[in-house]
């Protein structure tokens, strides 16, 4: 028998037990919000037995840890998806930005009229139907002013879209160096979150917290570069961005650095090693990937575009008259989107439009017919197609890529969401589980705080036998 | 499976947020008329909207230069029928002056009615088109006839200072149109001359002064045998002109109602390429609506579950 004594210590021990499963099912109902935490659970053991005459008796229940309850493997999970998400946002993002710098969007209820232009399309095809109108009229002064403005309404939009696009181009090497310096930020919080967790295992402490903490930092890390991961025997945890290890438990042995490659854009490489590095998800290799894809096929197709405008004009036009007999000019100055622009004569003096074909005759279009007809012909420069098409086949296939990483996002939610479900079902913060785990806790407590009375009450009765 | 707390939100803010996403497309769908807007929605829809876009461009620009070639034409037309008018007047003072039995004085009168008719003639060659001369060939900065006159009134010359050149104009794809006809054309070769062309021996200016001049001398003989026959053939020649010429504003009445047929015919593949089905459109918003307030009701029943299992403990 172990004693009323003993009893009463059987009961100090259960109290303490579930006095601390009550603290810890408070601790996760505190954290029942917070998408970092993982659920804590009191692991309760017997405490040791004592031999009696009876043989072996239990003395009762005692707390040997607070485990945290995670699934490493749904975590790794987590950290590769969160990579690829991170990959396709960011193209999303970069993407959608660009097409509202293009501006390029459809309105089919808009009549033909050149007051109605809605992007680079419409003002392609105003320049080519001015100059239609002109060599109807190739007389007419306000005919001339017509090919002038619509010739500058194109010019001007194309140096605009030219330089929204350079611009967000700009935005998205600042991005990239943002994420960079968010990703060494990371390092140097893991590392140190290493610190901790190896110290506090070396001391035998829990370091459930810190795990928590450092496993959101991993993802964070994640979404900005594909990492790689071997956790340690002291739980800390090494980490490689695109096969060059840069965290080893609590140093961090090298950083990221940007670097222009040559032409403006910036790449990854590590700061102490000048490695480049060749990433394959997260946010700043899709940063990368859409400013060195589809937005650079996007401003590349629009200074071709200018520039065959440009050549294929004035090739024609420099051999035409004005009204005034002067002959040799150039309609388009500048050689890409970012510098076409209207012979500056013609913008003061529409009658120095060089539309005739022949000296002294100022009713001849024949140089106006050919610029019109340039508008349906097909242009080597531009793979064959004609201006409207190469353009319409620009944004199509700007459309694909945007289209693409639409796709890419919602599919990869999907997963997301799924994995992000899977591992709350492990180790997500359940209120009824709580609430139930509350009751239990509660009730042991009581029953644990009967025994002591009761167990005292018979000491009681025992002393009272003396008296 | 476990459920824990936070899936519970983050699946109900999930689909709450997807299917006001939904409604938001629909709704824009439905007030636009459009299923495509930007390049993303559907981008072989988009390039092809374009291109249909471009075609619809080139056909309203084609419909506007055959309404100003038609307005052209009209004007054309107009100063050719006067000139037919005068010709005719012209051929009937000959006629009248070709017998001896005209007095001295009716030839006189019959000689200052012809100057007046040259002159006339003269006004109506110079008529314009906005800043473009109809009839002086593609040399139309300045009047393409002048009359040079006596001390007594009397047309002497009249000079052409136009060309004989003429202009297409494209009204449709691979289709283009001549309605301009010069003055003047002795090249051999070309558009026919209104006035003058050497192929048809019409000089109708110079015919004419031929004739006031031979009424001027009362030469009765040279009306009849030179001037008489002269202006028959100035009058084919304005009556081929006419001819011509409502031949064109045929063929532009042809070429108006082909665009406006493909204009039409574009505005229907474009609203099949980039147009909403605005029935299909509203049942859909009406489901998206539908599972929306469904998304609502059972959140809030949810929540509320939960809150009496917080209020029962």
């Amino acid at each position: 028998m172990l004693g009323l004594f003993n009893t009463l210590n059987l009961g100090a021990r259960a109290l303490q037990a579930n006095q601390l499963g009550l603290e810890v099912t408070g601790q996760n109902l505190a954290n029942s919000s917070n998408a970092a935490y993982s659920r804590q659970q009191v692991v309760l053991q017997t405490s040791l037995s004592t031999p009696t005459a009876l043989g072996m008796q239990g003395t009762g229940v005692q707390a040997t840890s607070i485990q945290q309850v995670r699934d490493a493997l749904l975590d790794g999970q987590i950290r590769d998806e969160s990579s690829v998400s991170g990959y396709w946002s960011s193209q999303q993002n970069s993407l959608e930005n660009a097409q509202a710098q293009l501006g390029e969007f459809l309105n089919i209820n808009s009549t033909s009229s050149a007051s109605d232009a809605q992007g680079l399309s419409d003002q392609l095809n105003n320049l080519f139907n001015a100059f239609q109108g002109l060599a109807t009229s190739p007389a007419s002064i306000s005919q001339r002013q017509n090919v002038v403005s619509q010739a500058q309404g194109l010019a001007e939009g194309l140096n605009q879209a030219s330089q929204n696009l350079s611009a967000l181009n700009g935005g998205l090497n600042t991005s990239v160096a943002n994420d960079v310096a968010t990703a060494n930020q990371l390092l140097s919080q893991i590392a140190d979150l290493n610190d901790q967790i190896g110290k506090s295992a070396l001391s035998g402490g829990t370091t459930n917290d810190l795990n928590d903490t450092r496993e959101q930092a991993l993802e964070k890390l994640a979404g900005l570069a594909n990492i790689q991961t071997t956790t340690n025997a002291n739980g800390t945890v090494d980490v490689s961005i695109a096969g060059t290890q840069l965290v080893s438990g609590n140093k961090t042995l090298d950083t990221l650095q940007t670097y222009n490659s040559g032409n403006g854009q910036l790449q990854v490489r590590t700061a102490t090693g000048g490695t480049p590095l060749a990433l394959t998800g997260g946010s700043i290799q899709g940063t990368i990937d859409a400013r060195d894809g589809a937005l650079k096929t996007l401003r590349d197709g629009l200074d071709t575009l200018a520039s065959s405008l440009i050549t294929q004009v004035n090739g024609i036009y420099s051999s035409g008259y004005d009204l005034n007999g002067g002959t040799g000019a150039a309609f388009f100055t500048g050689t890409n989107a970012a510098t076409i622009s209207v012979n500056s004569a013609l913008q003061t003096d529409p009658s120095l439009v060089q539309a005739a074909g022949v000296s002294g005759a100022t009713g001849d279009n024949a140089v106006a017919l050919a610029l019109s007809k340039l508008g349906t012909q097909n242009v080597a420069s531009l793979g064959n197609q004609t201006f409207s098409g190469a353009f319409a086949a620009q944004v199509g296939s700007f459309g694909f890529s945007l289209s693409n990483a639409n796709s890419q996002v919602a599919n990869q939610n999907s997963v997301s969401t799924m994995l992000q479900n899977q591992r709350d079902s492990v180790s997500g913060v359940s209120i009824e589980e709580e609430m139930a785990s509350l009751i239990t806790f509660q009730q042991a407590y009581s029953a644990s705080s009967k025994i002591i009375s009761t167990a005292d009450q018979m000491l009681q009765t025992v002393i009272a036998l003396k008296t | 499976m476990r459920i824990a707390g936070t899936s519970y939100n983050d699946s109900m803010a999930s689909q709450i947020n997807l299917l006001t996403s939904r409604q938001y497309k629909l709704q824009s769908k439905a007030t636009t008329g459009q299923s495509i807007t930007a390049p993303e929605d559907d981008p072989a829809g988009m390039a092809q909207a374009l291109g249909l876009q471009a075609d619809n461009s080139t056909t309203a620009q084609y419909a506007q230069n055959i309404s100003t070639l038609q307005n052209r034409s009209d004007l054309i037309a107009s100063a050719l029928q006067q000139l037919k008018t005068i010709s005719d007047r012209v051929g009937e003072l000959a006629t009248q002056s070709s017998d001896s039995l005209s007095t001295s004085a009716e030839m006189q009168a019959n000689a200052s009615e012809t100057t007046q008719l040259i002159n006339q003639a003269v006004q109506i060659m110079n008529t314009k088109d906005g800043d473009q001369y109809l009839f002086g060939g593609t040399a139309s900065g300045q009047a393409p006839f002048v009359a040079a006159t006596d001390a007594n009134g009397h047309v002497t010359g009249v000079t052409y200072r136009g060309n004989a050149s003429v202009t297409d104009h494209e009204i449709g794809q691979s289709s283009s149109v001549t309605v301009d006809a010069p003055g003047k054309n002795t090249s051999g070769s070309g558009a026919r001359g209104v006035i003058t062309d050497s192929r048809y021996g019409a000089d109708f200016f110079n015919h004419m002064i031929s004739l006031q001049n031979h009424l001027l001398a009362g030469d009765t003989a040279s009306i009849n045998t030179v001037d008489q026959p002269a202006l028959a053939k100035d009058e084919d020649n304005i009556i081929n002109q006419v001819s011509n010429n409502g031949a064109v504003q045929s063929r532009l009445d042809v070429a108006a109602s082909a665009a406006s047929a493909r204009t039409s015919s574009l505005n229907t593949s474009l609203t099949n390429v980039a147009g909403a089905d605005l029935a299909q459109t509203l049942t859909q918003l009406t489901q998206a609506q539908n599972a929306y307030q469904a998304a609502l009701q059972s959140s809030a029943s949810i929540l509320q579950l939960r809150t009496s299992l917080l209020s029962s403990f």
